[in-house]
């Protein structure tokens, strides 16, 4: 069975920006975290993660961008998601502003606390 | 089958025996994601605990290294899985080949996600679990 594919002319906005950008990280995480969970939870496994283990990790510049590459395009990915599912059920434009609003600050909030600990954390392991 | 009440009845299109694969694939894609990041929250918090101080962090990790939580682990690894199998289906068929979204295209399209998710979560669940009661056992160092 073929089915004819209509070819529309797609406006240039917010929306479909972000709509591109799904996919472009869809396809960036595919690597970055699947690598990720296989190493931690695989085959280092939580029962030998530490402190130390993390500052071992961060104390390599190859580990430390690769958990701000994670950090930026996974966190901005499931916010953004987590907007998408919010958009499909409330319907009334001045809550969305408001929610909109809110995941944006969330979103900054966690990346800042994420990428502090990313750079912080080994200076206060090696400080003990 | 019963007459659908309450929110089936006002959205027929939701009455599970009448979604198609499809919409299996795209339902299980949106409870994982939402999961994921609700995890992601939790993850960034656990972490953030190491830069504050290594005793705050060790002692988190004591408590994630509990059969329980080693447990939730093995369930969001499936979720993760899944994830990423069906989103990337979702952004080759969008970028590279929209005529897969026929109906009938993603019935067998659905079910191979399902299949590699199964064939990589298997395995990896199965070491965790292992692991999970006998920290001895490793295949890796």
């Amino acid at each position: 069975m073929s089915t004819n594919v209509r070819r529309v002319k797609v406006p240039r906005n917010y929306e479909t920006i972000a709509w591109k950008w799904m996919r472009y990280s869809a396809i960036l995480l595919i690597p970055l975290v699947w690598i990720h969970v296989l190493l931690q939870d695989v085959i280092v496994g939580v029962h030998d993660i530490d402190a130390n283990y993390v500052a071992m990790r961060w104390a390599t510049r190859f580990w430390q961008v690769y958990d701000i590459l994670l950090l930026g395009f996974a966190f901005a990915h499931g916010v953004n998601g987590l907007r998408q599912v919010l958009r499909d059920y409330v319907h009334n434009p001045q809550v969305m502003r408001i929610i909109h609003v809110a995941l944006f600050v969330f979103w900054l909030a966690l990346t800042i606390i994420g990428a502090g600990a990313i750079i912080l954390a080994t200076q206060s392991v090696l400080a003990r | 089958m019963d007459k659908p009440r309450g929110l089936f009845m006002r959205n027929p299109d939701l009455v599970p025996a009448y979604l198609r694969p499809g919409m299996w694939g795209w339902l299980l894609h949106r409870v994982t994601g939402l999961l994921i990041v609700f995890y992601l929250l939790l993850h960034i918090w656990v972490i953030g605990r190491a830069a504050v101080s290594p005793q705050a962090f060790d002692a988190i990790m004591v408590t994630l290294g509990t059969p329980f939580w080693r447990v939730m682990e093995v369930g969001l690894l499936a979720c993760v899985l899944y994830h990423g199998a069906n989103g990337i289906r979702i952004a080759i068929v969008d970028m590279f080949m929209p005529h897969q979204w026929a109906i009938s295209a993603q019935r067998n399209a659905v079910r191979w996600t399902i299949i590699i998710t199964l064939i990589l979560w298997v395995p990896a669940a199965l070491y965790m679990l292992i692991r999970t009661f006998n920290p001895a056992f490793n295949l890796f160092t």
